[in-house]
């Protein structure tokens, strides 16, 4: 089957732990993902400046490792990311900022990314709250 | 269609469980996450609210959210979930409704 995964939530909230789980489960379980989609505070999780406790989980890393090891679509809405200062280098450019943090692994573009997505998919599965 | 309805804060201080609970259609279902599992304390108004709910209702809670609160004297009706099992209860709802 094929998933959506959107996550609304930042890294220190419990909401992005369990969509790292879902999403891993989900490529566990033979099925695809066909993009990954951060949204609101969610971005946050797509910058490379995290820095968690040490003795905490690194959401954020936990998550640029996973894109990265299977390759996935991870897209971070631009609109977004650029509020709330994760910027990748063309960004960064454009709007003279010192410098971009977007972890690798991920892209910024539109909102239309979820919606086509959601198309093409066989599940969308929100992640937010707490 | 069949909707699989996903909360993850908890009721006693938040609206979305009162809120979420009289939409719940013959064939839905709900997944108690995170701090939404406070709602099986046993003794309690949600706890209570989700015994009455329809027999057709199925009724999921995260494992791991359970245990990390702890939270025994479970109703009979709730089914504890892993990731994986998680992720099979998606395959088997058309639809996934978060309460974000």
């Amino acid at each position: 089957m094929k998933f959506v995964i959107a996550l609304f939530a930042p890294p220190h909230s419990p909401a992005a732990r369990r969509a790292l789980r879902f999403a891993e489960a989900v490529l566990a379980g033979g099925h695809e993902i066909v993009r990954l989609f951060f949204y609101q505070d969610g971005v946050h999780s797509a910058s490379a400046n995290v820095v968690a406790a040490q003795d905490e989980l690194d959401v954020a890393a936990e998550w640029s490792r996973f894109v990265s090891a299977n390759q996935l679509d991870g897209v971070v809405c631009i609109a977004a990311g650029l509020r709330r200062g994760v910027l990748d280098a063309g960004e960064a450019q454009r709007y003279q900022r010192p410098a971009a943090n977007l972890a690798a692994g991920w892209e910024l573009s539109g909102l239309g990314q979820l919606h086509e997505a959601a198309q093409q998919a066989d599940r969308l599965v929100c992640f937010g709250g707490q | 269609m069949a909707t699989l309805h996903l909360l993850s804060h908890s009721p006693f201080s938040d609206g979305r469980f009162n809120s979420c609970l009289p939409l719940l259609g013959d064939t839905d279902a709900l997944l108690l996450a995170g701090d939404a599992t406070y709602a099986l304390t046993a003794g309690t108004k949600p706890a209570t609210e989700l015994e009455q709910l329809p027999e057709q209702v199925a009724l999921f809670a995260l494992e791991e959210d359970v245990q990390a609160r702890a939270l025994g004297m479970l109703p009979t009706r709730v089914q504890l979930l892993d990731y994986a099992g998680f992720v099979e209860l998606t395959c088997r709802y058309e639809r996934i409704n978060s309460w974000l």
